[in-house]
């Protein structure tokens, strides 16, 4: 790659790179960044140029191998949250593909460099198989696993590794006045292009899919967010240009061996510059690299390394999660936020309160036809905890167009139903059925594409997301290219935009979910599972804990989306609501079905008056079922 | 036959002293949802603290256990009352991270007291054995294993019938709840950990006698005792056990039958096999994240 290459190679990621680099900070924070990342990469690429001190070039050039490893890293561990002891393996894979490859087969060393790539990627692939099903912390214990059995093979697989002796690779062959420069602007090459990789993974659905994951990954699942496939996809990708780099760094080094390769502190120095820039941003993991790396040779120089590095290191990357958990880029970002937002306290509350109902001019449509012909249908449904038995020989259907309303006393198993026909909970026995497929046994996501959108009884949404990007996030159908569309703009970003309009909470488009009261919650939780563009729609408790003219407003909705064609299933103790809005209604006591009709018939049934006023009367609960 | 009989028996001495090891961590990680990356660097120090009694006073390890614990103890009260307690509200990967942190500045600092060197402590009955028909067993591995039964025996007997061990157990199945009855969660998150930490003390006080040990050996152990843990089934005290003695064994049948370069490897791939077969674990059960809020 050469000088001008890498160069406009770089400067292709600076244009958007200063665009959303954590969680879009407002419009006028963008311009002081831009000009001080601008400054930076150019005086980087410059640098070997102007200067001959080879210290430094040593310096940026192992600074930018673990950038291009902390900026793959900030993929599954930033965006993802899933942490990654054993990133750094990574570069040693890439290393000694490289080696092996010269050795072995021969050629240049830049030949092999690509497929230290794919080796990498791969071999992170098949680490998340293994990891697909194990949640949270096996993960990070897999990747330790992973790390120390990739260094035991390298070294007791004499034939392929020459174990602890290591692998040398020939010298360069170029004038040495060309000093380091290939392995310099290789790497910034590598960078660059990791870097436009992050920043357009933030941009499009797969990346708020891989967020939703980090902020509420069962949730993530039901809005059809397919998360082993999101998870295998952004560890595989977290490896293949870290691995490049490490082919590059084993080149750049020329010595090859098992200690120095997989030494766990390559991937201590990885995580720490993540961390230490500031996780889910695109340019935290690079600047966090060069201080970092810079530590690094001081304390090797000054301290004689070896203990006083694991000193160090171990030390700030304590000291980093007690007291600078967020990074550095973040917390200055919130500091000037702050400073911006002084003597103007209170705005954004101010702008938060009171919910905008939109005025209608369109008189409240017609129901739909109930074609009677069942969507959803549920035969002897069974599942217990322990010895209760929450839902035991549930069956009932619901007809497609209708809105049904599923009510019971509290303990009934009304959620437990929702969470088996959701699919997060396996029933034990027993059989769903939607829209004439059986869908028990099939994985939320999959359920979710069928076009089944079920929102929570307290809600969930991604916290950290702004409401516009919580509901982007869901996905309709899995495939790559609409993994690959942008979530900000065009056509996914519009139709978010369209149903927010729609539940009246456009306004609020870029403000963060957590900051949203209840109700407000509520809406866009709507708008998000509309985003399925669902067959059928369940609600839990959709007017639990929410202010009367709200709970008015979401039964206007309820009923025009249903005009529209959309079934519901509802569960929900407001009776006036219930009874105002469904037909069919279904009474659940004791985990079955134990009666169905028209509101008129459901309330005069004794058997439902006996399952509310007999012997499982209990005290209604403003929330809990 | 012997071969193999003998391999099973030190197998399983060796197990012993692993179950207590991993008792602690799996304890640490049921009641507080930490995975204790430092587990490892905490039983290598006590080896260490064993090595300079044994050295200064000729004390023998397996009675220094009696010092190295409660020691131990008051380290991981001390340790988590100003670090892990703060961050516990935190998200877990922060929790993770910070205790792998910790075991990089403990190794750092125990390469600066005691040396990068390889160290084992050798009391007088080291190089014996007992010698039962055709098996020949060395003495410091039975008195090693026997000692961390007891040792076990004695730390689920305080989890089961004292106040702290109900209300330890009270706090990992319910925090709420177990606020509610009175038990103070924080505190107990506290002792848990002194416990766990303590347990790492006991155990890394038999290990000294049973493996050389250096600074950096403690990767090797929390590889080791996380192999167990996600065997067992993560947070399972009994399933740690027979984790522990499954490694044990399968460790002893590698250095035996395929090669002793390939028994650091056996952990790993526990790790990889049980979360491809059985991500919950022998005895473990799985997490229901979704209830939680359900």
């Amino acid at each position: 790659m050469t000088d001008a290459g890498a160069t406009t190679a770089d400067q292709g990621t600076l244009t958007g790179g200063g665009a959303p680099p954590a969680r879009a900070p407002s419009k006028a924070l963008r311009s002081p960044w831009t000009a001080v990342i601008a400054l930076a990469v150019l005086l980087v690429a410059v640098y070997p140029v102007l200067s001959d001190d080879l210290y430094y070039q040593n310096m940026i050039i192992l600074s930018m191998v673990f950038a291009t490893g902390a900026v793959g890293l900030n993929l599954i561990t930033g965006y993802a949250g899933y942490v990654s002891l054993g990133q750094g393996a990574f570069v040693g894979i890439g290393a000694y593909a490289v080696g092996i490859g010269v050795t072995k087969v021969g050629g240049s060393p830049w030949v092999w460099i690509p497929a230290a790539g794919l080796l990498a990627g791969a071999l992170a692939a098949l680490l998340g198989v293994v990891a697909m099903r194990a949640r949270g912390h096996s993960f990070v214990i897999l990747t330790i696993a992973f790390l120390f059995l990739v260094q035991l093979l390298a070294t007791n697989w004499d034939e392929l590794t020459n174990g602890t002796g290591g692998i040398t690779l020939p010298i360069p062959t170029w004038s040495v006045d060309y000093q380091f420069w290939p392995f310099y602007y290789a790497l910034m090459g590598l960078l660059a292009l990791s870097l436009l990789a992050s920043w357009w993974v933030r941009r499009n659905k797969f990346g708020m899919g891989l967020i939703a994951i980090r902020e509420d990954e069962d949730k993530a699942a039901t809005v059809g967010v397919s998360t082993p496939t999101y998870k295998i996809l952004a560890f595989a990708s977290s490896a293949v240009f870290v691995g490049m780099a490490g082919g590059v760094y084993g080149y750049y080094i020329s010595f090859i061996d098992p200690l120095g390769m997989f030494n766990i502190l390559l991937s201590v120095q990885i995580i720490l510059s993540l961390l230490l820039g500031g996780r889910a941003t695109l340019w935290g993991p690079v600047l966090g690299a060069f201080i970092i790396e810079w530590l690094n040779e001081t304390s090797n120089n000054e301290f004689g390394g070896g203990n006083a590095r694991l000193l160090i290191f171990g030390g700030l990357l304590a000291l980093v999660v007690l007291f600078l958990p967020r990074g550095i880029i973040p917390t200055a970002n919130h500091w000037i936020e702050r400073w911006r937002a002084r003597g103007q306290a209170g705005l954004a509350g101010e702008r938060l309160t009171g919910i905008d109902l939109r005025e209608r001019t369109a008189p409240p449509p017609a129901a739909a036809e109930v074609s009677g012909a069942p969507l959803l249908e549920v035969k002897g449904l069974e599942r217990r905890f322990g010895g209760v038995h929450a839902v035991d020989g549930a069956s009932f259907a619901v007809p497609e167009g209708s809105i049904t309303a599923l009510i019971g006393p509290n303990g009934s198993g009304k959620t437990t139903v929702f969470n088996l026909i959701g699919g997060t909970m396996a029933p034990q026995a027993g059989e769903v059925w939607f829209d004439g497929q059986r869908i028990d046994g099939k994985p939320p996501w999959r359920r979710a594409h069928l076009g089944l959108g079920r929102t929570f009884q307290i809600t969930r949404l991604f916290r950290e997301m702004t409401v516009l990007e919580n509901v982007v996030a869901p996905l309709r159908e899995f495939h790559l290219g609409l993994l690959n569309a942008n979530a900000v703009s065009g056509r996914e970003g519009g139709r978010a935009e369209e149903l927010l309009d729609f539940v009246g909470m456009k306004k609020y488009r870029d403000v963060r979910a957590s900051a949203l009261s209840y109700g407000q919650q509520k809406l866009v939780e709507l708008a998000q599972i509309l985003m399925l563009d669902p067959k059928l729609i369940m609600l839990d408790e959709p007017a639990g804990g929410i202010n009367p003219t709200l709970i008015e407003r979401i039964g206007d909705m309820i009923r025009e989306l249903n005009a529209r064609g959309t079934t519901f299933l509802i569960v929900e103790h407001n009776m006036p609501f219930v009874l105002g809005l469904c037909n069919p209604i279904l009474v659940l006591a004791r985990g079955q079905t134990i009666a169905s009709g028209t509101p008129d018939a459901v309330q005069r049934d004794p058997k439902v008056l006996d399952a509310y006023l007999g012997e499982d009367f209990r005290l209604e609960q403003p929330v809990g079922a | 036959m012997t071969e193999f009989l003998q391999a099973l028996i030190l197998g399983l001495l060796i197990g012993g002293v692993y179950a207590l090891l991993a008792a602690g961590l799996t304890l640490i990680f049921g009641v507080m949802n930490v995975i204790n990356i430092a587990h490892g660097a905490f039983l290598i120090l006590a080896a260490f603290i064993t090595w300079s009694l044994w050295r200064w006073s000729g004390m023998d390890p397996l009675l220094a256990i009696l010092v190295v614990t409660p020691a131990m103890f008051v380290f991981g009260w001390v340790l988590y009352t100003a670090t892990i307690g703060p961050i516990r509200s935190g998200p877990p990967a922060a929790s993770v991270l910070l205790t792998f942190g910790l075991a990089l500045f403990l190794e750092g600092l125990m390469g600066v007291i005691w040396g990068n060197t390889s160290h084992s402590v050798r009391p007088a009955y080291a190089d014996e054995r007992f010698q039962i028909g055709e098996l020949f067993l060395p003495k410091a591995q039975v008195f090693g294993g026997l000692v961390a039964i007891v040792v076990l025996v004695s730390l689920y007997l305080v989890l089961t019938r004292s106040w702290l061990g109900r209300a330890i157990r009270a706090s990992a199945v319910n925090p709420q709840g177990a606020e509610l009855v009175g038990v103070n969660v924080a505190s107990v998150a506290a002792l848990t950990f002194a416990v766990g930490v303590a347990s790492s003390g006991a155990g890394g006080a038999i290990a000294s006698v049973l493996y050389p040990f250096l600074p950096g050996s403690h990767y090797q152990w929390i590889a080791r005792l996380l192999g167990i843990i996600v065997l067992g089934g993560m947070g399972s005290l009994p399933g740690a056990v027979v984790g522990a003695l499954c490694l044990g064994v399968a460790e002893l049948m590698t250095v035996t039958y395929i090669g002793p370069e390939w028994a650091t490897g056996v952990p790993y791939v526990f790790v990889f096999v049980v979360l491809l077969l059985r991500p919950q674990g022998i005895l473990g059960t799985r997490l229901r994240e979704d209830v939680a809020t359900a």
